[in-house]
């Protein structure tokens, strides 16, 4: 979703060339949409940062998150469970960063009044496409 | 340029010749006297690199037909059956073998056998479960092989460890020795066992089921070696990424990287040896609704778990 059309374009700036499909209607995700989700995981990793999420996850890609206290946040893209038995959709992301108590109670998880918007965006960061 | 064997072979005219295969008698002879087996082995180097390169190409194919239902081609199964035997013959040497006559022990390993190895391999007169027959290899029938294993430790060391890629499961985490050389020693009598009398043998069986003893074999401090086979036979790798064990690459749950410098389990117990245990043990009670399923972990095995994913800090 995010690395194809980066790839096109550097085609096109490398040869001088406008591949066909790479940004005509029919490509998928329109430029407009494909710089939203790349904005959305930037914000993301802003807010992971902001919200100090790394003093207790290992989370790659964010400078400093190399906490121990809590699972690390590898390959989430991949994980089926997050927090207590939660199926590993956005929603349920947003969901879990925005209220972990809600999910488990007594967990060790702060809640860090995420607002929906970074907590959207956190959940993009942590499931893109690596 | 020249590579060594060119200049080995080169014939007094200095003509090069067409090599590594020289024509003439005078070619010949030139090597002959030359050749320091250099040549030979790049020959033999270069037909093992075709063979490597072959098998790659045959692997990434995917022609090899894996499929349940399709035999090995007769080569394989004759390879990986002689393989198989001579593993367990190998393996079993020097396991020294316990009296198997007691009536008792007999009587103690029927019941074993009809609980866990009857649905697989059938009994006298009694067909496997359905799922077993789908399985390829298709379990042994065991009165065979009792009649022709004839050290009965090798019968023991397959129950005990199981067969990589066979279907035969180990059994070392859910029987204690004891139970492990019953079922040996009823097996051992599946040769002269009719069909009528296993029947009646097992008619009262059905009320006695066998139950599994806690923490088979001593229990002498935790063994983190122990606890790292022990992940395996519990599933663990099937959900979780564990550093130091091969195959355990499944992000269903976390990964175990570093957990033993974690500070908390399940989010909410703080991480000691004890809560570990715990949490292994009964994972549903310590956070209810968590996908990670009780597996009947018992307290060793459990402690040697716990040892091992210490080393991971």
């Amino acid at each position: 979703m995010i690395r194809a059309p980066a790839a096109c374009l550097q085609f096109a700036l490398l040869g001088g060339l406008v591949l066909a499909g790479c940004a005509g209607p029919d490509a998928g995700p329109t430029d407009a949409t494909v710089r939203a989700a790349r904005a959305e995981v930037q914000h993301g990793a802003l807010a992971l940062q902001r919200y100090g999420c790394g003093a207790c996850h290992r989370i790659p890609g964010i400078a400093a998150a190399d906490g121990v206290v809590g699972p690390p946040l590898v390959d989430m893209a991949r994980r089926v469970y997050i927090g207590r038995g939660l199926a590993n959709t956005p929603q349920n992301m947003v969901r879990w960063i925005r209220a972990p108590q809600a999910v488990a109670p007594l967990s060790a998880m702060p809640d860090m009044n995420v607002t929906p918007t970074d907590a959207h965006a956190m959940a993009a960061y942590l499931h893109r496409s690596e | 340029m020249r590579t060594p064997w060119l200049r080995i072979c080169i014939v007094p005219n200095e003509r090069p010749l067409p090599l590594p295969f020289p024509r003439t008698r005078r070619e010949r002879a030139s090597c002959r006297r030359k050749d320091t087996g250099v040549r030979t082995l790049l020959i033999l180097a270069a037909l093992a690199g075709v063979a490597a390169l072959s098998g790659a190409w045959f692997v990434y194919s995917g022609l090899y037909n894996l499929s349940a239902t399709q035999q090995h081609t007769a080569p394989v199964y004759w390879l990986l059956n002689v393989a198989m035997r001579q593993a367990v013959k190998h393996h079993a040497q020097d396991i020294r073998v316990p009296p198997l006559r007691d009536p008792a022990l007999i009587d103690s390993g029927r019941r074993l056998y009809g609980a866990h190895c009857a649905s697989c391999h059938g009994a006298p007169g009694i067909a496997p479960d359905a799922f077993a027959l789908g399985l390829m290899p298709v379990p042994a029938n065991l009165a065979l092989t009792a009649r022709e294993w004839k050290n009965p430790a090798e019968l023991f060391w397959v129950a005990k460890y199981g067969i990589k890629m066979s279907g035969m499961p180990a059994w070392e985490f859910r029987l204690a020795e004891v139970e492990l050389w019953a079922v040996v020693a009823f097996v051992r009598t599946l040769p002269a066992l009719s069909p009528q009398e296993y029947r009646a043998a097992i008619a009262g069986d059905h009320d006695r089921h066998p139950v599994r003893a806690d923490a088979p074999g001593p229990a002498a401090g935790a063994d983190a070696p122990r606890g790292r086979i022990a992940l395996q036979q519990y599933a663990c790798v099937s959900c979780h990424v564990i550093p130091g064990v091969v195959g355990a690459a499944s992000p269903v749950g976390p990964s175990l990287a570093r957990i033993g410098s974690r500070k908390y389990l399940a989010g909410i117990l703080p991480n000691t040896r004890e809560t570990m245990v715990e949490w292994l043990r009964a994972p549903q009670r310590v956070a209810p609704g968590t996908a990670m399923p009780d597996l009947g972990v018992s307290v060793r095995d459990a402690q040697d778990i716990a040892a091992y994913l210490e080393t991971l800090r």
